[in-house]
């Protein structure tokens, strides 16, 4: 499975970490390839920081609190499980990267895996037999 | 397998995932089927009512028995034989 990560806002990240886990879950290869704004929570420090909403951004504390309530994993620990279960590999836009400060491996929180250019995306979705855009 | 026969499994790993929304019942049952032997049963306990679907078809999926779901009050059990 091929994942383009587009969004960096807190909802969308939850959904992908759920999709990823439940991917992980089936054994799936799977690729995600962080894109534009969602490179920003994976940039080191920024990791706490995301908490806006894509959708509806006036529910934000609803949102939030039915998280806790429910006793949702957050985001990165989403993606973690995922790692630890299968074969998932995080690869950073270099542009995307750049945008919002990260330019080296060691500029990235450590679920990323390596930085890497808009071909490779685009080769791994020609050959997904799943691929997202989130 | 019928009711009677599901109460009188004795597992030999049982997950209890009634603490976490979907998908922790599943990622928890992903996790404890890698510790049991071919042949074993587990037992995942689940609050999540769209476990209930989850759980058979994956495990049918990934060449695991599903044996069956036994209904408590407000959670139920469901039991898989690891493939």
């Amino acid at each position: 499975m091929t994942m383009a990560l587009f969004s960096g806002s807190i909802d969308k990240l939850t959904g992908a970490g759920v999709i990823l886990s439940g991917a992980a879950a089936d054994d799936m290869d799977i690729d995600v390839y962080v894109l534009l704004m969602a490179a920003r929570a994976f940039v080191k420090g920024n990791e706490n920081k995301i908490d806006g909403l894509s959708e509806y951004p006036e529910l934000k504390e609803e949102f939030l609190n039915s998280l806790e309530t429910l006793k949702v994993s957050t985001w990165i620990e989403f993606f973690g499980m995922a790692k630890e279960l299968t074969n998932v590999k995080i690869h950073i836009c270099s542009l995307a990267g750049k945008m919002w400060g990260g330019e080296k491996m060691e500029d990235f929180i450590d679920l990323a895996d390596d930085i890497c250019g808009i071909g490779e995306y685009i080769t791994s979705a020609q050959e997904a037999d799943v691929h997202l855009f989130i | 397998m019928s009711t009677e026969e599901l109460i009188a499994i004795e597992a030999d790993k049982t997950v209890d995932a009634r603490g976490t929304a979907c998908p922790g019942p599943l990622l928890e049952a992903k996790k404890a089927i890698g510790t049991i032997s071919s042949g074993q049963i587990m037992e995942v306990l689940s609050a999540d009512e769209g476990t209930k679907r989850d759980i058979p078809k994956w495990a049918n999926k990934k060449g695991h028995e599903y044996l069956g779901t036994i209904e408590e009050s407000g959670y139920f059990k469901i039991y898989l034989k690891k493939g």
